[in-house]
């Protein structure tokens, strides 16, 4: 079993750690592109890992469900087709994830794990190991409080660490997540007692520092539930969205997605893509038909999945973490908090 | 055999295999909003997208068909190799050969005096359209240059010529977040132009008029503040409307005034009995009052002369309020697909010479002479429909005729009736039967080069990946077709081809071309308000014969057909679906007409006009005028006897 036993690590020494991760692991973290952007890449040395910018646009849902995602590959043999499974079992590190990010990861394997387990998820899934940094700050757009996925995480991380000036308290939660730090003892001491209770410290700021208009999920539940959100809101609602998807491909915990065969090379190989239930062709039928025509009965859905009682039951969560991407994304006005405010008052201002 | 005049751009971009290589940061290859982003890869395939928040364009926003783009270039059908026809059947064949018989058989047909075309496209980046102008008015001295699209653009830019004496409208789509009020003469930018639907669904929100002008009810008229019906295809009659009542309300811009001097006098004069709507009233009012005001012009069906004034008259509208190039005042006409305003720009134009320049323009032949080492053709070229039924031989560039022109199945005959047949392209289209020679050409995510948004903004196209096969971009094909024609002419790269265009364009629209940084560059330095020191006239709108019925399509442009969109697993859907259901086209009627002529949903119902007649099954629209019909310009060619090769038309309708 792994040690709960919180350790420090000087910020000095934060590099020569990240460089012996690289040495095992492929090592994806936060850096900084070529037009500014912070974006979730593969590192090449660890001075290219950004600390504290913007989270990035793309969660980290790419790297354990990616936006296109082989799963199984078909070709001509002697005695007719052979059809093999794609898996993905390179060993990575998300160094540098939000709390949110974590939580969000926790949601789409527990997804991904029940009814019939799905091998190419859960075997990508399993060799990755997140080292996130508690928020000691709201970002910008974000509500994490509002969903219990931040901004520190009392659960479900492998690695967290928490600023604490000139080094970083690493807390443990996962064996994957000792693994990480076991070859690394040398440059790790147990923490002190006053360094964890700084970390508290500096948690229960964070979370005072959320203001009071953050996003109200419980009672917005209640009326998503039992239907109290009338057509009209919804079509209203509907007008302001423009159907490009964005919100489902960077939220954390959606993961419709479509199947189609990509020929390469004489072979072909079956790929998972990301989709939207918010495409009026997600749910088109062959014949024609389509159960959501209506552009609010696919706003209605995404927003029923997200935050009725009946999912938050079945997932344990609403489909949210609080990252505020869909905020930041949406081509529209129709994000997550400004919904689960008109659905909650019954008008909306987009 | 030859050495020289080889094929440039062999450049590989993949990184090791099995590796992802670092996102390539890109500009969007749909619509002309320019949305910047990141393409990733891995193993030499486009495999996802990441935006960019710091995209001066899209600032992170994009639209269903940007997440998307990557899927296109790694599912479609890639052309790979270059392919001759010989005894009828299309053969693989080397580079060198390929590239000898095209320009063998166009210097054949030059030699012979047979008419040769040349289209450029809307899919292509600045340097292959403007490669593809050099091609014909340069080495192959034809005027017939031009793209498909052409025709519904060109027009709006010249209609704010005759007021503004530029090529082009002012601000972008940023601006319009910002606007108190919104003129939008609308087609349905939800679906054309996501990102200019963004920015007024975002203007709405903080409390901007928004003022839509169109026949047919769309996602944005429903979030109008006041949405005026125009008549079916007679956008015009109301943008008249407006100047003239804005003209009237006598809250205009006193240095516009006094620099048109008379001519201000004479156009409020002739306006002074023009009978104003009330709701066309209120908006002028709005309008002129604004601190910040906006006007966008979707594309619209019509001819060119009503289009030319459309534009006028928004323009003088903007410029008699004093909106005209303020700070905060966008005015921007919506070229229907990615680069068209680039390729007007660049000179893929019947009456214009590179940068606008006149055909008639003494300096501009002589700048062109110089960079080229001939004198350019000068004479005005056909339009891409006239120029396929004359022309003997033609060179395609990144486009399928039959898809894209308005004429449709009759652009295909024109095609099959040429003697040779030249296509570039990246993706197998239609075109592809027709063609005596192709040659295979890099998609937009193996390409280098710039695009021009529709606000004017160069934009960087970057390579994320090879081009597959023996694929070369399309400069470099282009640039080594041009060596085999003559004079001489070598392409190291496609920044090479863009620092020619900076010489072979007027001075004052050089500087664009030369100082491009990592996302772009906006226009700059051409905004000085009215530059012509005269106002007006206008024109009104003649009147027409009413009618029963108006049938008009529903757009300008074919998304579904466009390889980009047919090759994307996610964005095809919808289209096939419409194609296999509807394979000879359907219209669209409202409730109102379909229970006066009897009939369901479904049921067929002929279409009548002067030109002959069509049967297709009615739908039913419910927020349609009742005098209305809406043929999808994806499936005009089964209604095309009916409307008698116009977009709009007055038929008669009747049960089948
Ligand atoms: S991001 Fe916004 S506009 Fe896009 S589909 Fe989602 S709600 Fe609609
Ligand atoms: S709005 Fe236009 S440019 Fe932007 S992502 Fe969509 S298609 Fe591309």
């Amino acid at each position: 079993m792994h040690s709960n036993a919180a350790r420090t690590i000087g910020k000095e020494r934060m590099r020569e750690w990240i460089g012996r991760l690289m040495e095992r692991a492929e090592v994806l973290a936060p850096t900084s592109a070529r037009a500014g952007d912070i974006i979730l890449r593969r590192i090449s040395s660890p001075l290219e890992v950004q600390w504290g910018g913007d989270i990035p646009l793309l969660p980290p849902k790419q790297a354990v469900l990616p936006q296109t995602d082989p799963l199984v590959s078909i070709g001509r043999g002697p005695g007719g087709f052979v059809v093999e499974p794609v898996y993905d079992e390179t060993p990575r590190v998300l160094f540098g994830l939000r709390s949110c990010d974590v939580k969000g990861i926790e949601f789409l394997t527990r997804v991904h794990e029940y009814d019939l387990a799905d091998a190419a998820y859960l075997r990508r899934a399993a060799a990755v190991t997140s080292v996130s940094v508690a928020c000691v700050a709201p970002c910008a757009f974000g509500f994490c409080i509002c969903c219990d996925a931040g901004p520190f995480l009392a659960d479900s991380f492998d690695v967290q660490l928490t600023d604490l000036g000139d080094r970083f308290l690493a807390e443990v939660g996962s064996e994957k997540g000792g693994r990480l730090l076991e070859p690394s003892a040398d440059l790790f001491r147990t923490g002190r007692a006053d360094e964890v209770a700084l970390r508290h410290e500096l948690e229960e700021a964070a979370k005072r520092a959320f203001g009071p208009e953050t996003c109200h999920f419980a009672s917005a539940m209640r009326r998503v539930s039992v239907g109290r959100v009338s057509a009209e809101l919804w079509d209203e609602i509907a007008d302001t969205c423009l159907e490009c998807g964005a919100c489902n491909f960077v939220c954390p915990t959606c993961y419709c997605f479509s199947v189609k065969d990509q020929a390469r090379d004489g072979r072909w190989v079956r790929c998972r893509t990301w989709d939207s239930c918010q495409f009026r062709a997600f749910t088109l039928e062959a014949s024609g038909h389509n159960p959501r025509e209506a552009h609010r009965e696919r706003v209605k859905r995404r927003f029923f999945h997200k935050v009725s009682a009946q999912y938050f039951r079945r997932d344990g969560a609403v489909g949210c973490v609080g990252c505020g991407r869909c905020v930041k994304v949406c081509l529209g006005t129709s994000d997550m908090p400004a919904v689960v405010a008109a659905i909650r008052k019954g008008e909306w201002h987009g | 055999m030859r050495r020289a005049h080889a094929i440039r751009g062999r450049r590989r971009v993949t990184g090791r295999e099995g590796k992802a290589v670092d996102p390539v940061l890109t500009t969007c290859p749909f619509c002309p909003c320019g949305c910047g982003f990141y393409l990733l890869a891995r193993e030499g395939r486009t495999e996802g997208v990441i935006p960019s928040a710091s995209d001066p364009v899209s600032r992170g926003r994009l639209c269903a068909r940007g997440w998307a783009s990557h899927e296109a270039p790694a599912w479609g059908e890639r052309l790979t190799e270059p392919l001759l026809r010989h005894d009828g059947r299309m053969r693989p064949v080397s580079w060198e050969t390929a590239l000898d018989a095209a320009a063998g058989s166009l210097a054949a047909m030059r030699r012979a005096g047979r008419t040769i075309g040349v289209l450029g496209s809307a899919r292509a980046t600045n340097e292959e359209n403007y490669l593809a102008v050099r091609m014909a008015r340069g080495a192959l001295q034809t005027p017939h240059v031009g793209t498909c699209l052409s025709p519904a653009y060109q027009p709006l830019l010249d209609g704010l010529h005759d007021v503004t004496e530029r090529h082009a409208g002012s601000g972008g789509v940023a601006d319009l977040e910002g606007c108190d009020v919104i003129v939008l003469v609308e087609g349905d930018v939800a679906v054309t132009h996501p990102q200019v639907a963004g920015a007024i669904v975002r203007a709405r929100k903080a409390g901007c008029r928004l003022v839509t002008i169109g026949a047919v009810a769309s996602q944005m008229t429903r979030l109008a503040t006041l949405a005026i019906a125009a008549p079916p295809g007679r956008e015009r009659a109301v943008t008249f409307e407006l100047a003239a009542a804005a003209l009237a309300t006598g809250r205009l811009d006193t240095a516009t005034i006094v620099a048109a001097g008379e001519t201000f006098d004479e156009l409020r004069r002739s306006l002074a009995g023009v009978e104003v709507s009330k709701a066309v009233a209120r908006a002028a009012g709005w309008y002129a009052q604004a601190q910040r005001a906006g006007i966008v012009v979707a594309p619209l069906v019509g001819d060119a002369t009503d289009l030319r004034r459309l534009a006028g008259d928004v323009a003088t509208l903007a410029a008699a309020t004093g909106h005209l190039d303020r700070d905060g005042s966008p005015l921007l006409m919506l070229p229907a697909r990615g680069n068209l305003r680039g390729a007007c720009e660049v000179g893929a134009s019947s009456a214009f010479l590179p940068g606008f320049a006149p055909l008639s323009d003494e300096k501009a032949a002589s700048r062109l002479e110089g960079v080229w080492g001939v004198p350019p053709a000068r004479e005005t070229g056909l339009d891409a429909t006239a120029m396929l039924s004359a022309a003997r031989g033609a060179v395609i560039v990144a486009e399928d005729p039959s898809v894209v022109l308005p004429a449709g199945a009759l652009a295909r005959e024109a095609l099959g009736r040429m003697e040779c047949v030249v296509l570039l392209d990246a993706f197998a289209t239609g075109a592809l039967e027709l063609a005596t020679v192709v040659l295979p050409i890099a998609s937009f995510a193996e390409n280098d080069g710039t695009v021009t948004g529709l606000d004017g903004r160069l934009r960087r196209v970057r390579a994320a990946v090879g081009p597959p096969g023996m694929a070369r971009p399309g400069w470099a094909v282009l640039g080594a077709m041009l060596g085999r024609l003559g004079p001489a002419a070598e392409y190291e790269s496609a920044e090479g081809v863009r620092r020619e265009i900076a010489r072979a364009v007027p001075p004052d629209a050089a500087p664009r071309w030369r100082e491009l940084d990592q996302v772009g560059v906006a226009p700059k330095g051409e905004r000085n308000g009215l530059r012509r020191r005269s106002l007006g006239p206008l024109t009104p709108c003649e009147p027409v014969e009413p009618a029963p019925f108006v049938a008009l399509w529903n757009g300008v442009f074919d998304w579904g057909r466009d390889p980009l969109v047919r090759y994307s697993p996610t964005l095809c859907r919808e289209s096939v679906a419409q194609r296999k259901l509807f394979p000879g086209g359907f219209v669209e009627l409202s409730k109102e007409a379909m229970e006066r002529l009897g009939v369901r949903q479904g049921w067929p119902v002929r279409l009548k006009s002067a030109g002959g007649e069509a049967v297709a099954p009615a739908l039913m629209r419910a927020d349609l005028a009742a005098g209305v019909v809406v043929v999808p310009f994806a499936l005009r060619d089964g209604l095309a006897p009916a409307m008698g090769g116009r977009s709009v038309a007055s038929v008669a309708v009747e049960r089948a």
